[in-house]
């Protein structure tokens, strides 16, 4: 059990700059997601932890210690990685237990944690199996058993999710989780997908370019996010984003010049900066009973979702999305006013995307 | 013509290709058992003669007139010791290559072994001989490393690429060092790769003629050099080259016959990553 100290990491290939200058501290018993786009940096942040990437410059500590020269081998964190990564030649058993051998446990200890491990993960009737005759997600549970036993200080995981299919990967997560809960172990978590970052996440760490974003508990980033980067990158369908400028007392569309009902709060941010861009997510339309209470609009594709409903539509020249209530069964075609909640709506700086307070 | 009328004809194509293939390539094979075992004067006789009463002749005069046992003994101690020389030194050269994915040094020996031998004989000679060991076994082993070496970094080089990076990463993190990583996870999985780099390094260190002829003596003359004695200015004895070169290539041919499959499916490792 340790926490994860980052202080002005740097981390270059060559001349080309993946992480320029990061700090992150994560907590004992913390589960952190790194999130964001491919190439954002989360997957080699992750191995630098590991120690599978050398630190170019700045400091990394595991615990209280200094483990920017130490082998991936004497940082005693385990991984799981994205194809798992089994040995193939050797039973679940073996791929269990090896690590612990390697450390010269007492064979009855091993026996012991391997078993535990194997009940846990519900892989016991597979002990004897080799990999390849193993599906996919008893793989992954072997893959988290090889962790497991260990008992390391951190569990890091690359991915390890994205080969399943939609239903295992819904299942596994919610085991993950659960774990986490159990073992009461740091663990860092590398996905792109923002539901697996949501679901699981004590706190979550939104990257792009190599750069954190926002680091916050998932409820913050969903509902203050940082910057417009990691408005639009959390939440599904992503969030609507509209320029706007204030007129005359209004909240008016920069394109087309409709005036849009805002609430008081973000009305006053937006008198302040003069301009702006608009972000709703779909789910913080609300459907208004007149057309002159909202903003009309003519729905151009219905998407049942059965528990809701998303409707597409043109705003202001740019096509956007809301989130509507399943019982209104709106039909291509049809003609809606559509008013954001009050309270709901983010202001960003139309200059640089940062949200506007 | 219909689909598979088509796909007859392509299927006869085929075999005939592979009829005409197998002949070319048996025919010397066949026509040096044959001649092994004819009289003298029937080996070099035109038209060649088809039908003829077997005889062991060639095979008595053989072993009568030449150590042939110690010539035989001298290759397998020349041929295991640079086999085991260039599997102890191309294994972890091969991992080393893939590993670091720094390529040169395989590139290097296998330009080393696609020099002409002749290229190494003479600054070979001089240094052996420079330090008394022209004629031991052990300048023979180590001229014959540079037949094995690359063979086996070759052979082995893309069955450990084939290994994906990730198997490596998740040894490293249980707590592996390098060597270990080679020895528990590499190897074990390299298995049939390395005994086809095995069986190939021997039978190219077997067959080679070049070094034993010159670096070689009495004691420690292998067989492919020894059977050379046997073609003489004035005469040659063919029956007895003959017999002696059923002789050499039985070992590699009993070889190559045992581990068939696994000979094809080690050549072909590392094509297809699954």
């Amino acid at each position: 059990m340790a926490s994860i100290s980052i202080r002005n990491l740097v981390k270059r290939y060559g001349n080309f700059t993946v992480i320029p200058d990061l700090n992150l501290e994560i907590a004992d018993h913390e589960f952190v997601v790194f999130v964001g786009p491919s190439g954002c940096g989360k997957s080699t942040l992750l191995r630098i932890i590991a120690g599978l990437e050398p630190i170019t410059s700045g400091d990394l500590y595991i615990g209280d210690k200094r483990v920017n020269g130490v082998q991936a081998a004497q940082r005693d964190i385990a991984m799981v990685f994205q194809d798992y990564a089994l040995y193939p030649h050797m039973r679940v058993y073996d791929n269990m237990s090896f690590a612990l051998e390697l450390r010269g446990t007492p064979k009855a200890e091993i026996d012991a944690r391997v078993k535990r491990a194997a009940a846990l993960l519900h892989i016991e009737p597979y002990l004897d199996r080799k990999p390849k005759e193993l599906s996919g997600g008893q793989r992954q549970r072997v893959a988290m058993g090889r962790a497991i036993v260990r008992n390391p200080k951190a569990f890091l995981f690359d991915e390890p999710l994205s080969n399943l299919d939609a239903k295992l990967r819904g299942q596994v997560r919610a085991e993950i989780k659960a774990l986490s809960q159990e073992l009461k172990t740091t663990m860092v978590f590398v996905t792109h997908d923002q539901i697996e970052a949501m679901t699981m996440a004590d706190r979550i760490v939104v990257l792009q370019s190599g750069t954190i974003q926002q680091y916050d508990t998932p409820e913050t980033v969903y509902e203050r996010p940082a910057n417009q980067f990691v408005a639009g990158f959390i939440g599904s369908p992503a969030m609507n984003f509209f320029p706007v400028e204030w007129r005359q007392e209004h909240a008016i569309l920069s394109q087309g010049g409709t005036v849009v009902p805002l609430g008081d709060e973000t009305a006053n941010r937006l008198r302040r900066a003069g301009t702006g861009v608009l972000g709703i997510r779909p789910e913080h339309f609300a459907v208004a009973a007149e057309t002159t209470d909202g903003i009309a609009v003519s729905v151009k594709l219905v998407e049942p979702l059965g528990s809701d409903t998303l409707i597409h539509f043109d705003f202001a020249g740019a096509p956007a999305i809301a989130r509507v209530d399943p019982s209104l069964r709106p039909k291509v075609g049809d003609r809606l006013s559509l008013r954001p909640q009050p309270g709901k709506t983010h202001l960003f700086d139309a200059a640089n995307g940062q949200v506007l307070r | 013509m219909d689909a598979s009328t088509t796909d007859r004809w392509i299927r006869r194509l085929n075999l005939l290709q592979l009829v005409l293939a197998g002949i070319i390539i048996m025919t010397p094979t066949v026509w040096m058992v044959l001649s092994s075992l004819k009289p003298s004067f029937e080996v070099t006789a035109y038209p060649p003669t088809l039908v003829f009463t077997p005889t062991l002749s060639n095979y008595v005069e053989l072993t009568k007139t030449t150590p042939f046992l110690s010539y035989a003994l001298n290759s397998l101690i020349v041929t295991i010791g640079s086999t085991a020389l260039g599997l102890l030194f191309g294994i972890p050269a091969a991992f080393a290559v893939s590993w670091t994915r720094i390529s040169w040094p395989a590139i290097l020996t296998l330009a080393a072994r696609m020099a002409p031998g002749t290229l190494f004989l003479l600054p070979w000679y001089v240094m052996f001989r420079q330090v008394g060991m022209i004629g031991s076994y052990t300048a023979l082993i180590l001229s014959h490393a540079v037949i094995t070496l690359p063979i086996v970094i070759w052979i082995l080089l893309p069955s450990f690429d084939a290994i994906p990076r990730s198997v490596f990463e998740a040894a490293q993190v249980d707590g592996c060092s390098v060597t270990r990583i080679l020895w528990r996870i590499a190897l074990p999985l390299v298995a049939s790769g390395i005994a086809v780099s095995a069986i190939l390094a021997f039978v190219f260190s077997w067959n080679y003629f070049l070094f034993a002829l010159v670096l070689s003596n009495g004691d420690t003359k292998t067989l492919i050099a020894a059977a050379f004695n046997f073609i003489g200015e004035g005469s040659t004895q063919w029956g007895a080259l003959m017999a002696a070169a059923t002789l050499i290539a039985l070992p590699p041919l009993v070889l190559a016959a045992l581990v068939q499959r696994w000979l094809v499916s080690g050549l072909t490792l590392g094509a297809v990553k699954g």
